[in-house]
């Protein structure tokens, strides 16, 4: 068998491994992502029976038949009450469609793209553009596993952006109890360089690569939301997998794997 | 009920995927995607749109331009324009509006902001 041929079918013993893993992430986020849209199309006609819901409610506000309308200093009719209760009910559902959005977005944005700059890219948009951070930083673990540095940030003075020694550092801590350090009592628009609000490690199957640090949010968005909090879960989880299967393509030279390949991994 | 069409231009493929899923609440609106200010003038030289919603800061060519070269098409000069911005990016808001721009929506996108804006421009009730 030439080289070539052997290349085409057979990857690199120290590569199997790796490629497993990838594709074990890759199943994890389609399902993932399947989730997403059952709750999506869930929601979606939960919507549609509450505008029925509302239609009704206002069709009969505006015929004859219907409850006789309130006049100033009267208490409002229970028509009137069940509008708002309706209205109230869609804008749940607004904003619980918007934090489905974002979560699906960013999930199936991570993994759908194969260059290590893509997937940078994207990751900077769901800090820059889903979270709002104003100053934040990706850090990636040393081969050697004593450091952590800087790949990408956003608003960090270059004299802060140096290689950080995991050994007694609170990064350092953060990657190894791999649990997010998140402030969610005080207002995090404006930048702490000390303490920043939201620290979180990077895992890839239960080894800490990395870690996200976001020093601070834009000036209009005071806190954290529910929307926030999931989307750290889901950088923390997909963040290392995404940059490491990247990386692993363009050093294969972009060589797409065979069915071959793909079957004996699944196996 | 009439069918709109909307081009969405934004070089980020998480805020594109974005918009089209909040543009996709309105039943009655098409969404045609393009990769940047070029790809955008491509696609409304080969289609009419009802309506054009674009970032700012893309590769290429930029926002403003995009809304400069619209404007001086008779084809769609008339074609209502919703420039995306970041809330500091105050100067580059208003040269859009200067240039013609007839809306706009800050970063973070909010779906219910986007929808009113789209429905409010195209008069959908």
């Amino acid at each position: 068998m030439s080289e070539n041929s052997r290349k085409d079918s057979t990857p690199p013993p120290d590569l199997s491994k790796e490629r497993e893993e990838m594709l074990r992430s890759f199943r994890r986020n389609a399902a993932l992502t399947e989730r997403f849209m059952d709750e999506y199309a869930r929601m979606r006609s939960r919507l549609l029976e509450v505008e029925g819901e509302n239609e009704g409610l206002r069709a009969r506000l505006g015929s004859p038949e219907g409850e006789p309308r309130g006049h100033a200093g009267a208490p409002p009719s229970r028509a009137k009450l069940a509008t708002e209760d309706v209205d109230a009910r869609f804008a749940e559902l607004e904003e619980e469609f918007a934090h489905l959005a974002s979560l699906f977005v960013a999930g199936n944005q991570l993994h759908a793209a194969l260059t290590t700059r893509s997937v940078v890219r994207r990751i900077r948009d769901v800090l820059g553009q889903l979270i709002g951070a104003q100053a934040y930083a990706l850090y990636f673990l040393s081969s050697d596993g004593t450091e952590l540095a800087p790949i990408t940030s956003e608003g960090v003075p270059t004299e802060r952006l140096q290689r950080m020694p995991i050994q007694s550092s609170r990064f350092g801590e953060v990657l190894k109890a791999h649990k997010a350090c998140i402030e969610e009592e005080h207002a995090v628009n404006e930048v702490n360089w000390e303490a920043p609000p939201a620290l979180i490690p990077l895992v890839a199957e239960e080894r800490a690569v990395g870690l996200i640090a976001i020093y601070g949010l834009l000036a209009q968005k005071e806190r954290f939301t529910r929307t926030d909090f999931e989307l750290f879960r889901l950088l923390g989880e997909h963040t290392g997998p995404a940059l490491i299967g990247a990386s692993l393509f363009e050093q294969s030279g972009h060589r797409l794997p065979g069915a071959e390949v793909i079957y004996s991994a699944a196996l | 009920m009439p069918e709109y069409s909307c081009l969405v231009v934004e070089d980020s493929p998480m805020m594109r995927q974005l918009l089209v899923f909040a543009l996709g609440r309105l039943k009655n609106l098409r969404v045609t995607e393009a990769d940047d200010g070029v790809d955008g003038l491509r696609k409304l030289a080969a289609a009419r749109y009802d309506i054009i919603l674009t970032d700012i800061n893309m590769p290429i060519m930029d926002g403003l331009k995009l809304v400069k070269r619209v404007r001086s098409d008779p084809n769609h000069k008339d074609t209502p324009i919703v420039i995306i911005t970041t809330e500091g990016a105050g100067e580059d808001r208003q040269r859009a509006l200067q240039l013609g721009a007839n809306a706009y929506i800050t970063k973070p996108i909010q779906a219910p902001q986007v929808i009113a804006t789209v429905k409010e421009l195209l008069r959908i009730e």
